[in-house]
């Protein structure tokens, strides 16, 4: 791999920082594994390349307003899960697929180019450093201050209730925390920054497309997954670090697979590579070696 | 300080599983009354404290704490005026949360949460000086997980956190049933300990009798979902284990069938 494909690496690895920050929320703060990512990556970005195109918004704030329509479907799915008892797999992929429909009709196409707009990309080349280099800086520095604001997060008041009400829910009602209301605020935060993570990703690849959440749900749980089974998560500060150190990882174990020719993968394949490798990171966590389920299989 | 009347709870209603845990069920606890309730499996003793806690929506009548009607409010919002050991020890505190934070969580139940550190600058000293007193060492342990302690430690703490805050009303469902004979006794002794010292309206759900009797001032049976038997006092104080068997024998002219009820 060169220097340009690993920065290029880091770019992804970053931006996914950000969904995997959500996921860790979701998973393993709330224990409500949430499906509705795979539509509000897509929705972030179709929300904010169509204010930046069509109606020329400032590209920070656009940004923004596609938090702001993530925080709302996530709302939505947790509504439905806590309001009317919908199971919350199934609340996610309602979400998940009605979005699909409605990115369509935000971008009025399956796709949104961003040519000729100033995205918030285009405001560092003013530093005079080539945006190979400059942006996953960028994207670095904002993904550790997300990281860091969650951490200061769920030590607050409102945050050890999140965490009770994931961890124990039957004992954050007997000391007051409204359940209900954590699920709701917590779900639709990391949808939030999944979307602002699509918003993010639209703008470094010049384009929104209907299609670009395919996967998300994969990659940010395979970086929690792999980020925490490698590095110690005793605490929030160190489990957080750790969902970001997995999510470059990740897209690295992607890159080289995708990179090394003997292989004979191509780019097309990066979902099933995706999948083996979320999978060996799941059977890894159970049983701690790969080698003990092959071994146990030849006992029986 | 409590007061619940004219209460129906029926489970599975309209199946062939149907079961009436309460029947017409009234009662009264007046403020600073520690109360323990016996009965039998399917008595409707802990549907009494659930009814109580929220947990348990009823069909019929009303609840009533601290003289306001709290019928139709949720758990979360009824845990402002009262407070809950739960019978397994796992299920008071949170395991994934520190000793401290458990506490801070527990402070926050009378308390508006904000979006402050939840755990404030006095609170590790005094959650320090309040662990000393049960000579457990859990002072040295503050950053701990709780899911780090045993039973019998996670049920102290819970105990402690219950008691933080401006609580008037415990609960408490059985809680050193899950214990060993010795650790079961510390803490009993603990809540007489507590609840002495905060005045507080307190209501145990038991399965022993002995542990019914000599615990607080006033002891209810529960019988197929009706209160059966109301002592206090005199009355009380001279009654036995057997005498409450006996009593049980004439009241409902049949045998008790739990033997755990018994052991006690």
């Amino acid at each position: 791999m060169s220097l340009y494909e690993i920065l290029g690496t880091l770019e992804t690895g970053f931006i996914f920082g950000i969904v995997a920050l959500g996921a860790y929320l979701t998973f393993q703060i709330l224990d409500f594994p949430d499906l509705t990512v795979e539509g509000s990556f897509p929705l972030g970005a179709a929300v904010a390349a169509t204010l930046m195109v069509n109606a020329g918004w400032n590209p920070w704030l656009s940004t923004g307003a596609a938090g702001l329509a993530g925080f709302c479907a996530g709302y939505l799915t947790a509504f439905l899960n806590v309001r009317f008892n919908i199971l919350h797999i199934l609340a996610g992929i309602l979400l998940a697929i009605s979005l699909y429909s409605v990115n369509l009709r935000i971008m009025s196409g399956p796709n949104k180019p961003l040519l000729q707009v100033d995205s918030v990309f285009t405001a560092l080349e003013g530093f005079g450093i080539p945006g190979y280099i400059i942006n996953p800086i960028f994207l670095g520095v904002i993904v550790l201050l997300i990281k860091l604001a969650l951490d200061a997060f769920l030590a607050t008041g409102w945050g050890i209730s999140m965490r009770a009400a994931g961890a124990n829910p039957a004992m954050a009602e007997a000391n007051g925390v409204n359940v209900g209301k954590m699920k709701l605020y917590g779900v639709g935060t990391a949808n939030a920054l999944t979307a602002i993570a699509g918003a993010l990703f639209a703008q470094i690849f010049g384009a929104a497309d209907a299609y670009m959440g395919i996967g998300v749900i994969i990659v940010g749980l395979a970086s929690v997954i792999v980020g925490m089974s490698i590095l110690p998560s005793r605490t929030i500060v160190l489990a957080t670090f750790a969902c970001l150190v997995g999510a470059v990882l990740y897209r690295l174990a992607v890159a080289v697979a995708l990179n090394a020719d003997f292989m004979g993968f191509q780019a097309s394949d990066v979902q099933l590579v995706t999948a083996v490798l979320v999978a060996i990171a799941l059977i890894l966590q159970q049983t701690g070696s790969i080698f003990q389920i092959f071994r146990k299989g030849a006992g029986k | 300080m409590i007061s619940i009347s004219d209460i129906d709870v029926t489970f599975n209603k309209g199946t062939p599983l149907e079961t009436r845990a309460l029947r017409g069920v009234n009662l009264d606890v007046p403020e600073g009354q520690f109360l323990t309730i016996i009965g039998s499996n399917g008595a409707g003793k802990s549907t009494c404290l659930n009814v109580i806690a929220g947990l348990t929506k009823v069909e019929r009548g009303f609840v009533k704490v601290d003289d306001e009607d709290v019928t139709a409010w949720p758990v979360y919002k009824r845990s402002k005026m009262l407070s809950r050991v739960f019978q397994d020890p796992k299920m008071g505190t949170c395991e994934d949360l520190t000793i401290l934070e458990n506490f801070a969580l527990a402070h926050g139940r009378t308390r508006p949460r904000g979006f402050r550190f939840a755990v404030g600058p006095n609170m590790r000293d005094e959650a320090a000086e309040r662990l000393k007193v049960l000579g457990l060492g859990l002072e040295n342990r503050l950053d701990d997980r709780v899911g780090l302690l045993s039973g019998g430690q996670r049920q102290a703490v819970s105990l402690l956190m219950a008691a933080t805050g401006d609580t008037k009303v415990l609960l408490l469902d059985e809680h050193t049933a899950a214990l060993d004979p010795k650790t079961a006794e510390f803490v009993l002794d603990l809540t007489k300990q507590i609840v002495g010292e905060l005045k507080l309206t307190a209501v145990m759900v038991t399965h022993s009798m002995a542990q019914a009797l000599h615990t607080g001032e006033r002891t209810l049976m529960f019988h197929r979902g009706r209160i059966v038997f109301d002592a206090d006092g005199a009355e009380r104080d001279k009654m036995e284990v057997g005498d409450l068997l006996e009593l049980f024998k004439r009241e409902q002219g049949e045998e008790l069938a739990d033997d755990s009820l018994l052991l006690g």
